[in-house]
């Protein structure tokens, strides 16, 4: 089997550690004997999603938020079909904001039906999500807020802030679209979600396809400390 | 009211001394008995001050003590923080009753954050930045918003003492003064380093182009679409020689530094450059440069039982130590046994944010004479993680939850030269237990 990555604007959405994510991927499946390529696309790049089966964005500043929204725009149609086919796509950090309708003032892709706000302070929180019955540990550290997912959110917040303070939820699900603001990077931090996410992409190519069980044991042993030192109590 | 709070700060002076501890005290109260104090006082002309995410506190030391053997007269926040609390301590300690700082010099280190702040009552002519780059992210954000601070704090007459090497650093306009480094024997032309914080050309958004590199965005870098580029560098250090600690400047002035590692050459122009253009006597200042009492904090080797031990010293929420202490590492080809580790992420605040392990080029350590990456302390599995995800082999890779049992393990299983890549709350723990010397 193989699997190629895209990673999108990988040199310039960039932040807190958003490689992580990529890495985590590319050495699960390579532990399963799965053949991985990995595609790295940004600005100035035509983008291509055809042979894609995972595409991945991370967080960026402001301004390079509002160059990559830019370029972006220009793809509208190759992103949108690749959503609605069912395709695994993961974003991360501000990432989450160019799906959504707006950001401040200027036009996002406009595939999901929410809008993104700048704000005069940042979040910065530890977060325990939930996600179906996995718990979800991460960071989020971001200058903006959504407000006005209403259906299709993604985590369910345990303990931390979410899409916005003091909000119960956080992130946005559709299909294989799985947006969220949580850096860690959740995905190198997250065994089980990782699992999760690889299993169903590996089945959905070859149901017959034999999965190593136990490869991620040193993942989830920090994954467990990290419980222990911090939600012990929960 | 002015004669009063200096009077109160210089007796907090005197009872810090007495009870042996420099402190932000004096500073605090003055301030609160007259907020405006700062401004009331007489400054001295020449008013320096250096800012930047790493290097500020050698940097700022370094350039003390050249215009210290110059035989100048200096005040200097080094007893208390670089916040204005310490700035006003460090200015109390040296004024007269009257408000005048009785100084030829006043050099402030000054938290990259807190220059919006400090500028407004001290305006410095000279104004060093040593770099911009991710840096504590929970409390930073990111390093666009600490650049936007510097840059509301400067103005158009200030002298700039930049690294001209570094792209980032060009947004920052007064009477710009660069210095850098030019091709040598150690840079190289494919980049290492995968987190760079600035990769396209701001002027005309294309990607960035380098005929060589020294580390991360450092560089002879250009943009093949408009005229953007490293600019003219006014003091070029043109060889470097680590064996013999030194590095030649504009191919006439030899200096020996002391150290042998790459951010030290950077910290050492941005003193010699500013020595420069003070008009300091260059002898002199290449003495100073010598005689400069080397910091085992920071860059520490000793032997182990016929083993080298080098314990580089870093900040965790801060990739570019870490990658500082990789592309040292890697210039050595003898067996190695790496450890990693701290105490904690953080004294400041309680959470624990780990995203920063994934902007360090682990994947350096991934060579054949690579024994053995011991994690170390409470996040030695996340540690383990970020390392297996450099792809370098689980049987190579060992975790202990404390220091004592990881150095126990070093000491009698393995057997290559050990090199300590520990946050600076690791470093005197780790040196003690290696029965190293520590003379702090």
């Amino acid at each position: 089997m193989t699997i190629n990555i895209g990673h999108l604007y990988y040199d310039i959405l960039n932040l807190y550690g958003a490689s992580g994510d990529v890495k985590a991927i590319k050495n699960y499946l390579e532990k399963q004997n799965i053949k991985v390529n990995i595609k790295f696309m940004t600005l100035n790049d035509e983008i291509n999603l055809d042979d894609i089966d995972i595409l991945y964005i991370g967080g960026g500043t402001e301004n390079n938020q509002d160059l990559v929204l830019k370029h972006i725009k220009k793809y509208k149609k190759e992103i949108l079909k690749y959503i609605e086919d069912n395709k695994l796509l993961i974003a991360t950090s501000n990432s989450i904001e160019l799906f959504g309708k707006t950001i401040d003032t200027k036009k996002a892709l406009n595939i999901f039906d929410f809008n993104s706000t700048r704000v005069s302070f940042r979040i910065v929180d530890e977060a325990y999500f939930k996600f179906l019955n996995i718990p979800i540990i991460g960071f989020q550290n971001q200058g903006s807020v959504i407000k006005d997912i209403k259906e299709n959110n993604l985590f369910e917040v345990l303990r931390g802030t979410g899409s916005f303070p003091k909000s119960k939820f956080e992130g946005y699900h559709y299909k294989n679209f799985y947006g969220t603001y949580l850096i860690g990077p959740i995905l190198a931090r997250n065994p089980k979600l990782l699992v999760y996410l690889m299993n169903n992409l590996i089945k959905s190519k070859d149901k017959k396809y034999k999965i190593n069980k136990n490869i991620l044991k040193i993942e989830e042993k920090a994954f467990q400390n990290f419980i222990n030192l911090h939600y012990n109590n929960i | 009211m002015k004669t009063l709070s200096i009077l109160i700060g210089k007796i907090m002076v005197l009872l810090g001394r007495l009870l042996n501890r420099g402190s932000v005290l004096p500073g605090y109260y003055a301030l609160k008995i007259d907020k405006h104090l700062l401004e009331k006082i007489t400054l001295p002309k020449n008013i320096i001050a250096v800012t930047g995410s790493n290097g500020k506190g050698s940097t700022s030391s370094l350039i003390v003590h050249i215009l210290r053997s110059n035989g100048y007269k200096v005040t200097y926040n080094d007893k208390g923080s670089n916040l204005t609390n310490g700035i006003t301590s460090a200015i109390l300690e040296d004024i007269s009753l009257s408000g005048k700082l009785k100084s030829d010099f006043l050099v402030m280190e000054v938290d990259e954050r807190f220059t919006k702040h400090i500028f407004k009552t001290i305006k410095p002519n000279f104004v060093v930045i040593t770099n911009i780059g991710r840096d504590q992210p929970p409390r930073q954000g990111h390093i666009d918003i600490v650049a936007n601070d510097i840059k509301s704090a400067l103005n158009k007459n200030m002298t700039l003492i930049l690294n001209g090497d570094d792209p980032y650093l060009r947004q920052f306009v007064g009477k710009n003064i660069y210095y850098g480094i030019d091709k040598n024997r150690y840079s190289y032309t494919q980049n290492m380093f995968t987190s760079l914080d600035m990769n396209y050309c701001p002027n005309c958004h294309n990607k960035l182009e380098y005929n060589y590199y020294h580390f991360e965005n450092d560089g002879d870098y250009y943009c093949s679409k408009c005229n953007f580029k490293r600019p003219n560098i006014d003091y070029l250090v043109t060889n470097i020689d680590y064996k013999n600690n030194t590095i030649t400047v504009n191919n006439k002035y030899i200096i020996d530094m002391g150290y042998n590692i790459l951010f030290s050459i950077y910290n050492t122009m941005a003193a010699f450059s500013l020595a420069n253009i003070l008009k300091l006597n260059i002898e002199k200042t290449i003495q100073a440069i010598k005689d400069m009492k080397k910091d085992t904090k920071i860059y520490h080797t000793y032997e182990y039982k016929n083993r080298l031990v080098t314990v580089l010293n870093n900040k965790n929420e801060n990739n570019s130590t870490f990658n500082q202490s990789l592309l040292y590492i890697d210039r050595f080809k003898d067996q190695k046994v790496i450890v990693i580790g701290w105490k904690e992420i953080s004294r400041r605040y309680e959470y624990d944010d780990l995203s920063w392990l994934y902007d360090i080029d682990f994947e350096i350590l991934n060579k054949k004479n690579l024994e053995c990456v011991v994690c170390v302390g409470i996040h030695a599995y996340d540690i383990a993680t970020r390392i297996k995800l450099a792809n370098i082999s689980e049987d190579k890779i060992i975790t202990y939850d404390t220091l004592e049992k990881a150095t126990n393990y070093i000491k009698k299983k393995t057997k290559g030269n050990i090199y300590g890549i520990l946050n600076f709350d690791y470093v005197k723990p780790f040196n003690e237990l290696m029965e190293g010397q520590n003379d702090n």
